[in-house]
């Protein structure tokens, strides 16, 4: 019996790792085949190593623009959500203010949001504001879909630091804000490392609004590079392929490198209260 | 002191101006909009809830609702199940954990526009890696359009994030390192052996993360459309429609605002039901002690 169920156990965690990694190895490897090796599907490379799928990828598509594009709307758009949401969280954490739990409420309905119903209104909205088509619009907007989860991780974060901490800076006669900023936000910085990543993980990813609110390549992000060249992909395998490696990869080595981050920031995240 | 409390007001404020920017204003855009007879170069007439009426007798619209329900049960029961067996296995913390958790979280942190089109490229009939294993395996040609095939659309799909349950095997096993193990050391004084304390210890104490997880399972699958767009694009015939999708369409495509923002108003809806439910199955937050 006992023999059985690690066999079985052993099949599944097998079949998880099979599904996880052998489509990426695939299409790394296949990255590097020649048109002709591809479509007859031979497993080897009969043709030789073809790495000038690579150029060819970047010749194709202005890959490296929607990198720039990605990496600028990323970081701004993650840093104006820890800052908006670190100041709401830690008034309403610490204080008594009259319209506090409104604002507690209001923040967490937009749990209830699904971004794809706000498509077409927040395309409105851009547009009245002159803003479609530019980074700004992306940069609101996703600092806007990630003010719940950040809002919480804060919440619960500033309520673990000792009061006592801020009396005693009253007690010297220091203001509310310098209080907050020379003696609250240097004890945030694991927090705000937590909500970090999972918010720029967030803009990193984000497909639907990126491709309503953009038409240009020079305001394009990176998951919407292959939608829009797939077509040109399409008479090269081998680009193909290499596109998909191109747009990747990045994400994996942020992964494995701010692992540690990512778990926490998860876990902090969905435990809402 | 008074000043302080001014101070106070104006931390709130930077967060109340995106809030609206973002969701406050589209909200009511939304819903005043979906009274709305709006399309392009055409005034706003109100029409009432003639366009919530309409949808109703769309078949684009009943299948898009249809397939919508389907992923999210099947994301809310079958993803969460596989994403807890694989954190029940990991628990034990043998040799391969740190492996298996790593790598099974590769799908997920990739975005999902690269995770479609890979595996658009690997289902592709002619030179997809899924159909060259079967030819060998079954040693005939075999090219099955795995997207674009009625009968095989909707599963090929669903398999492209159903298995993929990381977050949900990261969250309980953040779950299940903060049970007390004094717990454990009893269960085995009385003789309890591996598979009955998963079964009547460890799973019973993570019904509340379990519950959270559906909640997160259900409704990642009310914000698909990155996937359906690089893979079938609702098709064929709608088979892979969700609402999502059909709100992309409506709106973008063929330029009816009105439908997609009553569309958007359903989804809203759809999403605080999943969400209610799930609450109200697994009591979440309730009887903790």
């Amino acid at each position: 019996m006992k023999k059985l169920g690690t066999v079985l156990i052993g099949i599944f965690i097998t079949l998880i790792i099979i599904i996880s990694v052998v489509p990426f190895v695939w299409v790394f490897v296949s990255s590097f085949k020649s048109n002709f090796d591809i479509i007859s599907g031979n497993a080897g490379f009969t043709q030789g190593l073809h790495p000038e799928n690579y150029i060819t990828a970047f010749k194709m598509a202005p890959f490296l623009i929607f990198f720039r594009n990605s990496l600028l709307i990323s970081i701004i758009g993650t840093m104006l959500n820890l800052v908006t949401m670190s100041m709401a969280a830690y008034v309403i954490a610490r204080f008594t203010l009259k319209f506090g739990n409104v604002v507690k409420l209001l923040f967490t309905s937009v749990l209830f949001i699904p971004g794809a119903a706000l498509l077409y209104p927040l395309f409105t909205t851009m547009r009245l504001l002159n803003l479609y088509n530019s980074k700004t619009s992306l940069v609101l907007v996703y600092a806007g879909l990630g003010m719940a989860t950040t809002f919480y991780i804060m919440l619960s974060y500033y309520r673990t630091i000792p009061k006592s901490l801020e009396e005693a800076a009253y007690i010297d006669g220091a203001s509310f804000f310098r209080t907050y900023m020379q003696i609250i936000l240097p004890l945030t910085k694991p927090c705000f490392a937590t909500a970090g990543v999972l918010q720029f993980l967030l803009c990193w990813k984000e497909f639907q609004f990126a491709l309503t609110l953009t038409t240009g390549n020079e305001v394009r992000t990176v998951p919407i590079a292959l939608y829009y060249f797939t077509s040109q992909f399409a008479s090269d395998y081998g680009a193909m392929f290499a596109a998909t490696t191109i747009i990747a990869i990045p994400s994996i080595i942020f992964y494995v490198v701010l692992q540690k981050q990512v778990i926490n920031g998860l876990t902090a995240g969905s435990v809402k209260e | 002191m008074k000043q302080n409390k001014t101070v106070q007001y104006l931390f709130l404020v930077p967060g109340l101006i995106l809030f609206a920017l973002i969701f406050g204003f589209s909200i009511i855009l939304l819903v005043s909009t979906s009274l709305t007879d709006w399309t392009i170069g055409s005034d706003r007439v109100f029409v009432g809830l003639k366009n919530y009426i309409n949808l109703m007798h769309e078949t684009s619209f009943l299948s898009s609702l249809k397939n919508t329900i389907i992923w999210i049960v099947l994301q809310s029961t079958v993803h969460v199940a596989i994403g807890t067996s694989v954190a029940l296995i990991l628990m034990r913390k043998k040799f391969y954990w740190k492996f298996v958790r790593t790598v099974y979280m590769i799908p997920n942190i990739v975005s999902a526009a690269a995770v479609g089109m890979m595996f658009s490229i690997i289902l592709n009939p002619e030179f997809g890696a899924v159909n060259n294993f079967l030819k060998i395996f079954l040693g005939h040609d075999f090219s099955q359009n795995w997207f674009m095939d009625k009968s095989t659309a909707f599963g090929s799909v669903t398999f492209t994030w159903l298995p993929y349950a990381a977050t949900i095997t990261i969250l309980v096993l953040a779950e299940i390192s903060a049970i007390d193990s004094s717990i454990y050391e009893a269960a085995k004084l009385d003789g309890v052996t591996g598979f009955q304390e998963v079964i009547y210890i460890t799973l019973p104490l993570l019904k509340n993360i379990i519950g959270t997880c559906a909640i997160l399972g259900g409704t990642s699958m009310l914000q698909k459309l990155d996937i359906i767009m690089m893979t079938t694009q609702g098709g064929p015939r709608d088979t892979t429609m969700n609402l999502p999708y059909y709100i992309y369409k409506t709106a973008l495509t063929n330029n009816d605002f009105g439908m997609a923002n009553a569309s958007g108003v359903y989804l809203i809806i759809l999403g605080s039901i999943t969400v209610f439910a799930i609450n109200k199955l697994f009591h979440i937050g309730k009887d903790k002690g």
